[in-house]
Parts: structure tokens; sequence; C-alpha cells
């Protein structure tokens, strides 16, 4: 079912030899070379896919829904729990990635671009590898993390499962806007058809685009936007003290978009933990190299490489807030350090060590 | 270009040592340096508000300022005022100022003439051209680019510099300190400047209602270079105007703050020839400073700008530089990423402005959006909408 199936090699030397006048070095010659990605292609390959599928990259509904199971969640109503399914896509994003890296290490995608784009699709999406299962499971534990939190803090919500759909975030910050505003009006659409007024967001990527974009581009938007830590923060929950120091990396979008900097200061030093400042933080905070790392798997790990170093100078151990944050340092973390989820620490705080 | 050909240059700066170490040390020096200026000078942040306001002021009416400045060049400054659409606007200008004969020219640093190349242009007519900025100085021996708004030769070390200033016969040698390889530069320009015919500068601003100058400098260069020969020209792109003197030293208040580098060492106002009357009342010209003063506005892609709701912003822009410093991708990369002449965060507009868009697009595929440029800016200019402007505009045109 994979609609980009492409054998792309194959075709790929088929359509260069038919062009006169190219140049062709036999194919086992062509390796070792070390050059960009053809952007466009990998472009087309996420705008197809969000298209076809509602996701960037391809995503089981068990992947997407699986972490649901065992907790009852109730099937609908007005306040409901939105996950943009970007923590669950993560393991996804990170095999694409992975995928990435080796073509921009191989030749094949230079010898594309050099001929124009005769070639067709480089980017073959059925050489995405499923992702691990322990990352999978790594997720499932983060989401069920924060429902349960939430649960305890005795908000009430639902969770619409297969209507929690993809934010199109990649598409509003790829330039491929067009497609990304009809992606939104289905997404808009279908949560009011549903009767959604109140969404519940847990990322920064999804809280962004749901509260300050989609009204940008749908006219007399009316879903209220609330985020996770947000509530908690409100909530004032009870937990237990950790006894623990932990170096704090803000993602971008919280701490510059959507001024989320002292929610998470405060739940976390509510439960015992001490938060240690690297060098640029809050509103001055430094990207982890995610938003780059479709385009350029290489530029992206050097960005993460220099974030990582000011992290590790405060402290050896790291708290994320954002899972495309979390995907990009790890690639990079020092084996000496440890790196956690917030919703992980919260959860030992405030459930008293769940999962 | 193809944002692929301007990522594979990223990478390879990403990649080199030296580079990166220079990149390091600029940071390291500069971010705390602002930080500390805002802190101890509060009044800095409300300026830049102020700032922001009287440069709409002007950006909404900009023929009639332009046309105020001019006037205000010729009647009050009693220097001559010329206007200049494009790059070859400004070289024909400058060239029937200089007139016959090969002339020693010597520079301030100045962005506006790096964009329209008179450098390049005045040695290949036969004069003799220094740049009289350290950095600047060792950028055009190098026949490199400025790395950085302010800083343009952020990213060179102690080593390389021994190396470039050689080659141009400034005395120095590899076991030189910082001190004596800048005394030795000392010496090897001050001889340049008493021989100079010309001066050429910039401007950090200029005042509609005086027609006078503001150049912000710490060397010492830009007085020397603008004072002993007997004429000066000065290049100022058309978003340097402010509506009075105060706003126009307002504006090189905010942005030495904003570079870190506050108090300047110098601020210096131009509004005329130099001159005396001490001799019977009889107006002379040219005394210990220049006989003639021309001054250039220039327009080159900025009026046009105007037009376009998203580049248009770029306009308010100071040139401070601090969002290059703040930038993820500069820092890796310095200004590698970006155009011909501008780099970095500020670079995006400024490259679409002054290049073109076409030029700009592919650049901005490479933005993290991540808006550490936006925070810092003195001007809160939404450089990531810009980039998002830019983004969609590279794809659509990619994609036809």
């Amino acid at each position: 079912m994979n609609l980009l199936a492409y054998n792309y090699k194959e075709i790929f030397f088929q359509q260069a030899k038919k062009q006169k006048n190219v140049f062709m070095l036999p194919e086992s010659q062509i390796t070792g070379i070390d050059m960009p990605l053809p952007m466009i292609d990998v472009l087309e390959m996420i705008a197809d896919n969000t298209k076809r599928r509602g996701c960037p990259v391809p995503i089981s509904e068990k992947d997407a829904y699986g972490w649901t199971e065992g907790l009852n969640i109730p099937h609908d109503g007005e306040t409901v729990l939105f996950t943009g399914l970007l923590y669950q896509l993560t393991p996804h994003i990170d095999s694409l990635v992975k995928y990435l890296d080796s073509l921009e290490k191989s030749s094949i995608a230079t010898l594309a671009m050099k001929l124009g784009r005769v070639a067709g699709k480089v980017i073959d999406v059925t050489k995405i590898a499923s992702p691990p299962k322990h990352r999978v499971e790594e997720q499932n534990n983060i989401l069920r993390n924060i429902a349960m939190l939430l649960m305890k803090s005795g908000v009430s919500f639902g969770y619409i499962y297969g209507d929690d759909m993809y934010s199109g975030v990649l598409l509003y910050d790829l330039g491929m806007e067009d497609e990304f505003e009809k992606h939104a009006e289905k997404v808009y659409k279908r949560l009011k058809e549903i009767g959604v007024k109140r969404i519940i967001t847990i990322d920064p990527h999804t809280t962004h685009i749901m509260r300050k974009v989609y009204p940008n581009f749908i006219d007399s938007y009316d879903i209220d936007v609330k985020n996770y830590l947000e509530i908690l923060s409100e909530k004032g929950i009870k937990g237990r003290g950790l006894k623990k120091e932990v170096t704090i990396h803000d993602p971008c979008l919280y701490a510059r978009y959507e001024n989320i900097t002292e929610q998470p200061r405060k739940l976390l030093e509510s439960i015992g933990i001490e938060v240690k400042e690297p060098e640029n933080s809050k509103t001055m905070t430094f990207c982890c190299g995610g938003p780059i790392e479709s385009l350029s798997p290489k530029l992206s790990k050097g960005i993460a490489s220099h974030r990582m170093n000011e992290l590790t100078k405060a402290g050896k151990e790291i708290v994320t807030m954002c899972p495309i944050c979390y995907s990009s340092l790890i690639r990079v973390k020092p084996e000496d350090v440890r790196m956690e989820d917030i919703s992980q620490y919260l959860a030992e705080g405030f459930l008293g060590g769940v999962e | 270009m193809k944002a692929e050909e301007i990522l594979e240059k990223v990478i390879e700066a990403m990649e080199d040592p030296v580079l990166r170490e220079g990149l390091r040390r600029g940071v390291n020096a500069s971010v705390p340096a602002v930080i500390r200026a805002l802190t101890t000078w509060p009044n800095l942040t409300e300026l830049a508000d102020y700032v922001r306001k009287r440069k709409e002021e002007v950006l909404k009416n900009i023929d009639y300022y332009i046309n105020e400045t001019l006037k205000s060049i010729e009647e009050r400054a009693k220097a001559k005022a010329y206007f200049a659409s494009s790059r070859e606007d400004v070289l024909r200008t400058v060239d029937s100022i200089l007139g016959d004969g090969k002339k020693i020219i010597v520079k301030a640093k100045s962005m506006v003439t790096e964009e329209v190349m008179l450098r390049e242009h005045l040695a290949e007519r036969g004069h003799e051209v220094y740049e009289t900025d350290l950095g600047e100085l060792m950028i055009q021996i190098a026949k490199d680019k400025p790395m950085h708004v302010i800083a343009p030769a952020v990213h060179l070390t102690r080593e390389r510099a021994v190396d470039i200033l050689k080659s141009a016969g400034v005395e120095v040698t590899k076991d030189m300190k910082h001190e004596e390889i800048v005394s030795r530069v000392r010496t090897f320009l001050r001889d340049k400047f008493m021989r100079a015919d010309i001066g050429i500068s910039g401007a950090n601003s200029i005042a509609a209602d005086t027609g006078a100058i503001f150049l912000v400098f710490n060397e010492g260069n830009i007085s020397l270079a603008t004072t002993l020969p007997l004429v000066h020209i000065a290049v100022v792109s058309i978003e340097k105007i402010m509506p009075t003197t105060m706003d126009a030293f307002a504006q090189t208040l905010v942005q030495s703050g904003y570079a870190g580098l506050f108090p300047p060492t110098y601020i210096y106002m131009i509004a005329g020839p130099s001159s005396t009357a001490d001799i019977e009342y009889h107006r002379v010209y040219g005394v210990h400073g220049p006989k003639e003063l021309h001054v250039i506005l220039y327009d080159g892609g900025r009026k046009n700008a105007l037009n376009d709701q998203v580049l248009r912003e770029q306009l308010f822009c100071v040139k401070c530089g601090r969002c290059e410093f703040a930038c993820p991708i500069w820092n890796v990369s310095g200004n590698i990423w970006g155009g011909k002449v501008y780099g970095g965060p500020l670079g995006l507009a400024w490259t679409a402005i002054t290049e073109g868009i076409e030029r700009a697009a592919p650049l901005s595929m490479l933005c993290l959006l991540d808006g550490a440029c936006r925070e810092v800016c003195p001007m809160s200019i939404d450089i990531p909408k810009i980039a998002r402007y830019l983004k969609n505009r590279y794809v659509r045109e990619s994609r036809k």
C-alpha cells in the first residue's frame, strides 16, 4: 500500500541512460561522495505522504493509537487530548532521517540533482526501516504518563482515537503553505464535525500550530488550545520529592512562541527537582537542530552537538519537553549523560513512579 | 544557486575547525557584551522602541524624506547631494567626483559600499584603495567576504591575520603579539591616511532636517579617513534616513548598544565640509578637513521592498548584527550562509532586497525558524516570518 514505492535505482539508471550526452560512471564506482539531498524530492515525499496518509511518514494505527490500551479514556467529549501524533511519529521520523542520512552519504542523490529531476523520485519510503520497538514503547510510555497526569489533576477529557490527527507542522515549516492550508482545513473540519471545543496539546509544535497558526489560515477558528504543562501547573497537584538535579532544555516553540517557560520549572521544582539552567535558556534557548533534520541530517547533527555541549556544561542529566528535541539531542548524546522527557519526571513525582 | 549548493557550503564551513573557533570566540565575546550593555543602560531598550517609531515615520513617507534629506545636504550642510537608484548610478557618481588621474583613497568600513562593490570598482580603474578598519583591511587583502555585519574578520585567527597582513606589505611576523600587530598596521595605514586624496565612508544614519551624517567607530580610523583627505564621499542607503538629528543620533546609540560596543569609542557627526571665516568673515572651505563633501543617497532595491509587506520589515534593521550571533546556523557557518554581502538571519531579507528574491529564497530553506533572531532584534523584526515567505517562494519556483 506504499504508493510512493519506486525502485529508484532502476528507474534512475534507465532514465539516465536514455539521456544523451550524459556521462555515466559504472554504478559500482559511484560511492563515497558526501553530497546534499535533493531537497525538493524530500519535500514532495513529505507532502505526498501527508496528503495520502495524513502523516509525513507512514505509521500504523497501532503505533499511532496503541498507547491508549488499558487507559479507558472516554471516546468523545468537548475537551479532548490532542497529541497531533508528534510523539508517536518521532521514532518513524528518526528512521526516515537515518535513511536520508545514508542517501546523503551516497551519490545517487547528487547525480539525480545534476541531471535534473529526470530520474523521478529519489526517495523511496519503502526503504525506511520500521523503528525499533523500544523507541515506540518509549513514546507510548510518555503518552500514557501524560494522560495519567491529566487524570490525576482532575481534568476530564476524552480521546478521539483515529481523529487525533497530525497538525501538518512540517508542511508549514518547510515552505508548503498551500498544502498546509488544505491539511489544516481538513483537520479543523473533522474536529468540528465531532464536536470538539477544547483541545489539550502535549508538544510545542502541535501547541503552536493549533493555537497560533491555524487561526491565520481558518476563518472563525474557535477551538480553545491548552498545553498540558499549563494545565498541570495551574492545577497545582501534589507530588513527592525526588531530590535530583536536572538541566533544562527549553524548546524554541514553547519559549519564544508560546510563552511556556515558567510552568515546567515550577512543576519540576514542586517535586523536589533542582532545575539547572544551561548557557542559553528560557527565551534565549538554542535550537536542537531538529527543524533541518529532514533536509540535512548532517547539519542537524552539527547544531545538536553545539547545543549538547552547552547542556552538558551545566549538568549530566537533561530534561527535554519536545519529541523532536529529544530525538535530535539523543543522536549526539555522550554515554554518561542521561536524558528524559519531562513527563517521565512528572510521572515519577506525581504518580508515584508509574512506569 | 540551489538550496543544495548552499547547504553544501554551509556544511563545509561547519567542518572547518578554524572558522568554527573564530565564530565561537566572536559569539563568546559579543553575546555577554550586549547583555551587559542592555542591563547597565536599560534606557537603550526604550530608545530602540523610539527609533522603530521614527523609522516607521520615514518608511511611510520615503519620497518626502529623501527629498528633505537631499535638500538639507545642499542647503544646510553646504555639501553636494546625489540620489543613486542603482549600483551603476553610485559608481558613475563616484567616478565623476574623482575626475581624471589616479587617486589614493582611504575607506571606512561600509556595508553599502560592499553592496555596490565600490572598492573593487575603484581598484579596477587604477586607483589605490585602502580599507582602514583592520578587520575590513584583512577582508580586502584576502579577497574574502565580511563574515559578520559588524565584525567582518571574526573568523580569522591571529596566525591567519599575520599571513594576510604580511602579504600586503604590513611588517608583521608570526611571533608578534596582538598589540604589536596592531601597531604595525597603524604605521602602515598612517602613511596612506596622510597621502590620501579621497576619503570614502558609509553612514550609520543621516538626518533629514540637517543633512548631517553619523558614523560610529572604535578604531579611530573613520575620523582620519573622513578628515585628512580634501574630499569626502559618503554613500548612504535610504533606510538610514531619520527625521531629525536627534533621531539620527539615537539610532547610532541603539545600533552600538545592540552590537555590544557601548558606549562606542567614537560617534562622529559630519554636517558639511570643513570651513573657517576667521579672516574678515570670508568663508573658506577646507581648513584641516575636507574642502568638499559629497553625499550619495542610495536606493539599491529598498524603495521596491517597501511595496512588499513582508520584506519591508527588514528596512527597520539597524544592522547591529546581534541576530547573527544568536542564530544556530550562523554559529556553525558564519556569513557563508548568506548572499554576496549579507549573511545570517538579517542576510535573508537584505539579500532579497539588494540582490533579488531569487538569490535569497534558497538561503531560507536552511532556516530553523527557531526565532532566536527575532528575540534579540532591537527592532523586533519578525525574521522567521520573512524566512517562511522566502521558503514558500523557493518551493513554488522549484516545483515549476
